[in-house]
């Protein structure tokens, strides 16, 4: 609780009483758009379209979701978004962290060097178009390698990472120096393990970014054979003939009259956000160390 | 006879240094191991597409090299500021970004300032929480939320009719002039909470000491929040309004790709769309970098400029 150093007159609490009823309204309008998904994906399919579904299921199922649980796209696409999660975080945290300690060994002459010639790359870049063609131009459109290999390193983890290393002893690294352990064995058996704060902190924000990414799946996966979740979502989104070839099952099987276009595409998003919404409460703290800690650096 | 010996100290010089040289990268020779991988990545993937910028000034098609390409000087921008569209697509650019950074940059030093003066802590931290809540989901599945939240047959629409205040549904994405208010409406709704993060940190930074002395000149809580509160964060809001100023070019291509349609094009292709739609998608690469070039280079001067005239008029300054 704040210290107030006045007394709180009649205003005041007039004041607080609006505030109090204004950050309810923000927590409202915060949340209930995802309730309402949540509330259309559970409710059946054609007594939502009678309309006036808001705050409750009025026809509580399951089907929506055991529908589209059973479409072998989705789940592909499930598939790998988690791989594109583990792949891309793990990779990316192994070289950003080597970079970042390779260049903070005090006696390394080119640790200036190559420091500053990440440090460039945050400030200018060749854009959109040049970055596509040297895609096409190395052969990985329409692979996964295009989710991990561009983000392999990074100038933001590396400052984050070296400044949290900057504050570590020396004495540990070279004491395991004079015993003969390689670099490599320094890196991954003394200095990393008392990274893990700042590691643990980056693989959070990265794994939001994979989970959510689609316009690079978009822009270097045009085949579709590595269709993330967000791209399968968008195409249910976006794509009426991805929509139409999903419902067209409907014409034979009877149970599924009760599905609508407006209910899968509930259900679909709810499945898309829900592992953020599950993971969200426990690592808030570390998005937020993240946040200020790259503040503090620039 | 001196000069001999002079060459021959001078060499022993030098062969020593290159010994001297060998023996630490011999020493490094671990370090420029593993360095050398992250080298050649930063050229390959940072490096190489700066160089390709040079593609903006020829007449560059996939399947053929640069030294076959015909070489066209500005032509390329001189054929964008010479289509129709350019006014267009630069009207719709600025009046996004424009909008938020006015409408989008203040919405979260309000929150931040409504957040501060909550005195139940709990309740203040579980609105933040959910206030943060959205910037973490992606653009797909906010359009999603949209749409069912505003289509024509959506939660908002259909509780206006059947409160009996609009006769049929406003076509909140269907409708051009709409866009503009439903990005930057979207914007606000995605990214305010996060917006607040840095400015709390700021206000946390405020010395008590102020508000005492404020309490004792006889300050109330309008007062203090206008003249202590607002002033102590006042570097924070210059250094983010220089960061977004430099962006003012870059009005987000995401939100445009998925919540516009055919029917708001005119509204919504900004300058990043543009490209990609040029680019990836017609093939015209040389052209859509050319695009990107410009784009980028005048980003880089307004940050330039806005930089140095925050230096000049408040001494707060990023370069």
């Amino acid at each position: 609780m704040r210290i107030r150093y006045v007394k709180n007159s009649l205003a005041g609490q007039l004041f607080d009483a609006f505030n109090i009823i204004l950050m309810i309204l923000i927590t409202f309008v915060m949340i209930y758009p995802f309730w309402q998904q949540l509330v259309v994906s559970l409710n059946v399919g054609l007594d939502t379209a009678r309309g006036g579904l808001y705050f409750w299921p009025r026809m509580f199922t399951w089907e929506n979701y055991r529908y589209m649980l059973a479409q072998e796209g989705l789940l592909r696409g499930a598939w790998i978004s988690v791989l594109r999660v583990v792949v891309g975080v793990s990779t990316s945290l192994f070289c950003t962290g080597l970079l970042a300690y390779v260049t903070s060994v005090k006696w390394f002459s080119a640790r200036r060097v190559i420091r500053l010639m990440f440090l460039i790359t945050m400030y200018f870049g060749g854009g959109l178009i040049p970055f596509y063609l040297l895609i096409i131009r190395l052969g990985l459109l329409n692979t996964f390698t295009v989710y991990w290999l561009p983000g392999l390193f990074g100038a933001f983890g590396m400052l984050l990472i070296s400044s949290y290393m900057h504050n570590l002893s020396d004495s540990l690294a070279e004491s395991a120096r004079m015993d003969g352990c390689s670099e490599m064995g320094i890196y991954l058996r003394i200095v990393a393990p008392l990274c893990l704060p700042v590691f643990a902190a980056l693989a959070v924000m990265g794994a939001v970014s994979h989970w959510n990414a689609w316009f690079d799946v978009m822009m270097f996966n045009p085949g579709g054979d590595w269709d993330t979740l967000q791209m399968y979502l968008r195409r249910i989104l976006l794509e009426a003939e991805m929509l139409n070839q999903l419902l067209a099952d409907q014409r034979r099987y009877d149970e599924l009259r009760r599905l609508t276009p407006v209910s899968i595409r509930a259900a679909t998003t709810m499945i898309v956000t829900l592992p953020i919404v599950f993971v969200y409460p426990f690592f808030q703290k570390y998005f937020i160390g993240g946040l200020t800690l790259g503040a503090i650096k620039e | 006879m001196i000069s001999t010996s002079r060459s021959s100290a001078v060499k022993v010089d030098y062969r020593q240094k290159l010994a001297k040289l060998g023996r630490r990268v011999y020493k490094e020779r671990e370090l420029w191991f593993i360095s050398s991988f992250a080298i050649v990545w930063v050229l390959i993937f940072a490096y190489y597409p700066m160089y390709g910028l040079i593609y903006a000034f020829f007449d560059f098609f996939p399947g053929r090299t640069l030294a076959e390409s015909r070489f066209v000087g500005f032509d390329h921008f001189i054929q964008f500021f010479s289509l129709p569209d350019m006014l267009r697509i630069l009207r719709n650019t600025l009046v996004i970004s424009t909008l938020g950074l006015t409408a989008g940059f203040i919405a979260p030093i309000i929150l931040a300032l409504l957040f501060n003066e909550l005195s139940n802590s709990l309740f203040k931290r579980f609105v933040q929480s959910v206030s943060y809540l959205p910037h973490f989901i992606s653009w797909v599945v906010v359009a999603s939320i949209i749409f069912s939240m505003l289509g024509s047959e959506g939660v908002i629409n259909e509780v206006l009719i059947r409160m009996g205040m609009i006769e049929r549904p406003i076509g909140f994405l269907t409708e051009g002039e709409n866009f503009w208010a439903l990005i930057t409406g979207a914007n606000i709704w995605k990214g305010v909470g996060w917006g607040t993060i840095l400015y709390m940190s700021a206000i946390a930074g405020v010395d008590p000491e102020l508000y005492q002395a404020g309490a004792v000149d006889g300050l109330g809580r309008l007062g203090m929040a206008w003249h202590i509160t607002l002033p102590g964060i006042r570097p924070t809001i210059l250094l983010l309004f220089i960061l977004g100023a430099g962006g003012l070019l870059s009005a987000g291509f995401e939100q445009q790709l998925l919540l516009g349609n055919p029917l708001t094009r005119e509204y919504y292709e900004v300058v990043d769309t543009y490209v990609f739609r040029y680019g990836v998608q017609l093939g015209r690469f040389s052209f859509a970098t050319a695009v990107g070039l410009l784009r980028s280079v005048l980003g880089l001067m307004l940050v330039l400029i806005t930089n140095a005239l925050s230096k000049r008029l408040t001494d707060v300054s990023i370069i």
